[in-house]
């Protein structure tokens, strides 16, 4: 099925007229159609305006036009990505009914680039979780077994790459939610350096530490996403001046005289025996390829967690301050003059952990606390990315398990915030220093789910991220495999 | 340090949120737990920028740009329009 194959693949059988855009859509939106009901990673599906596209490709290829690689490609998107005129809802009743009348940059790329869309992915709300279930629209199942979470917040992009419901998806990242739910699902996700993907109609949660990123079931078909959304956007005041490399060129290196540091704090936090076991035995294959391994550490590892909740809340409080039920989204009944519309509408359009994190954002900036915790937290974060910039003066990339554990059970975690958080642990670092790290599968554990390995790189190392993760992957024979569904 | 008490209907007005009793009471001990975990970090000295020196931001020129975007494709999301304004409580006695 044309579903199951690769983006990569599937970009030569179109440039060589084996197949149309219309035949592998269609493909895609048949099998959403066969397994979105049990996997849920869809908020909306865009079936007509996804054969328009399709056909729109085709038409220019019989012209005998020349298009960029992923011309014709399904690649879904997040939901919180403004989308032209498609509902865009950040899994919150807040934005239940929110049409943005513009694109993101990166929809604009895509666009460009002739890619598909076949529709809007699930997430927690204001991608503020670990587990989707904060989404206030739907429960996502993990394709691999659908009693258990698909991870957050990108848990719809995910499951839908996982579940073969996509070729290819966007997420998003602020402390892990491309890369833990990548892990979750056994698929290929990428945080990039900050500044790298512009974040021009992004839904703001921590503008410091958002990024979007590219998810995929293969690593060279990642790389072909990155290639299209990153670069420079003067409409991101954070966007860095930067020439990229053509980053599917990147990989069949080798990794002989490849330094991997290996920092020993990353593997208390709660990682299971079975993650660090599947963990250290795919550095040991990298080992076995002529890559040096070396034990690093990052002493400040176990307070990034706290520097992290701290400071992304803080900013979360002022970015979502906007949403007042005023110009757009919900907007409460029966109301009592101005204050009492903002407080409704907030209450009733926001979720309970969107509240505790604007309330403890509000809490860290507050007068009598902000030295005693943002201040800190920022403090903390300088000094974490100085431990990394130290690390990386003796090693050139960094493994550690991108999930300290696999995927846990619908309902498990759902009361207990710490319990969620410790979900991050591993992977909240890298925002905090604004480096770029890649989630790639690594075994499975005792329950059949996904571990995930977590490769770091000094920033704008991609291209080293890319070929040190392709030859992993090929070292295990691939990584597309779209498990039995129920 | 000390156990911090969080005025948890004080920190709710500045975020402009409504809770009712046990919502507050759950969400107090929530965020005790949070600030727990930053009270437990060691003293740590230094100051912070928040600036990457390697990468400063560039701001677009303040110039007035055409916007593509019409008045009543940015109306249309807003909850209450009338004669194409949108509508709010009154505000001015």
């Amino acid at each position: 099925m044309l579903y199951q194959k690769s983006a990569t693949e599937l970009s030569a059988m179109l440039a060589r007229g084996e197949i149309s855009a219309v035949e592998l859509t269609r493909s895609v939106l048949g099998r959403i159609e066969e397994t979105d009901g049990k996997v849920g990673a869809y908020v909306t599906v865009c079936a007509e305006d996804a054969l328009k596209q399709a056909a729109a490709v085709d038409s220019r290829r019989a012209r005998g036009e020349e298009l960029p690689a992923l011309a014709g490609i399904p690649v879904a998107i997040k939901d919180n990505i403004c989308t032209k005129g498609v509902l865009t809802t950040c899994s919150s009743k807040m934005l239940y009914n929110f049409k943005p009348p513009y694109n993101a940059t990166v929809i604009e790329r895509l666009n460009a680039a002739g890619a598909v869309m076949p529709g809007k992915l699930n997430m927690d709300e204001f991608a503020m979780g670990s587990s989707c279930e904060n989404s206030a629209i739907k429960l996502t199942h993990n394709p691999h077994d659908l009693t258990r979470v698909p991870g957050g917040s990108s848990g719809g992009s995910a499951a839908a790459v996982a579940s073969g419901e996509t070729i290819l998806a966007l997420g998003s990242d602020t402390g892990g939610s491309i890369r833990q739910p990548s892990s979750c699902c056994g698929i290929v996700g990428l945080k990039p350096t900050y500044g790298s993907v512009s974040r021009y109609g992004l839904i703001a949660f921590a503008s410091s530490l958002d990024q979007i990123g590219p998810m995929a079931r293969t690593v060279g078909d990642a790389a072909l996403l990155y290639n299209t959304i990153c670069g420079r956007d003067e409409r991101d005041a954070t966007s860095a001046h930067h020439t990229y490399p053509d980053f599917t060129k990147c990989m069949g290196k080798g990794v002989k005289g490849l330094r991997i540091g290996v920092p020993k704090e990353y593997f208390g936090l709660g990682v299971t025996k079975e993650v660090e076991k599947a963990v250290l035995e795919a550095v040991d294959a990298l080992r076995a390829e002529g890559a040096e391994i070396r034990e690093i550490s990052l002493p400040s590892t176990d307070a990034a967690l706290a520097a992290y909740y701290i400071i992304s809340s803080a900013e979360a409080s002022s970015n979502l301050a906007r949403f007042d039920g005023v110009k757009y989204g919900y907007r409460a009944r029966e109301i009592d003059g101005l204050i009492d519309l903002y407080e409704k509408s907030r209450s009733e359009g926001f979720g309970d952990e969107v509240k505790r994190r604007i309330m403890l954002g509000t809490f860290v900036l507050s007068s009598g606390f902000f030295d005693a915790y943002y201040k800190r937290g920022k403090v903390l974060q300088q000094k974490i990315a100085s431990e990394f910039a130290e690390a990386f003066e003796g090693c050139d990339l960094i493994a550690t398990p991108t999930s300290p554990f696999t995927a846990f059970r619908l309902g498990e975690n759902v009361d207990d915030p710490l319990k969620m958080y410790a979900a991050d642990i591993c992977t909240v670092t890298v925002n905090i220093a604004s480096l770029p790290a890649m989630s790639i599968p690594c075994g499975t554990g005792a329950d059949g789910m996904p571990i995930g390995l977590q490769l770091i790189g000094p920033r704008f190392s991609e291209a080293a991220l890319f070929n040190a993760a392709a030859h992993y992957e090929s070292l295990v024979g691939g990584f597309n495999k779209i498990p039995a569904i129920g | 340090m000390n156990e911090i008490k969080i005025d948890i209907n004080h920190i709710a007005k500045l975020a402009r949120l409504k809770m009712d009793e046990e919502q507050a009471e759950k969400f107090a001990r929530q965020m005790t737990d949070i600030i727990g975990m930053v009270d437990s970090l060691p003293a740590i000295e230094g100051t912070a920028t928040g600036l990457d020196p390697a990468n400063p931001m560039t701001l677009r020129p303040d110039v007035v740009v055409v916007s593509e975007t019409t008045r009543e494709e940015i109306l249309s999301n807003a909850p209450q329009v009338e004669a194409g304004c949108v509508v709010v409580p009154r505000i001015v006695e």
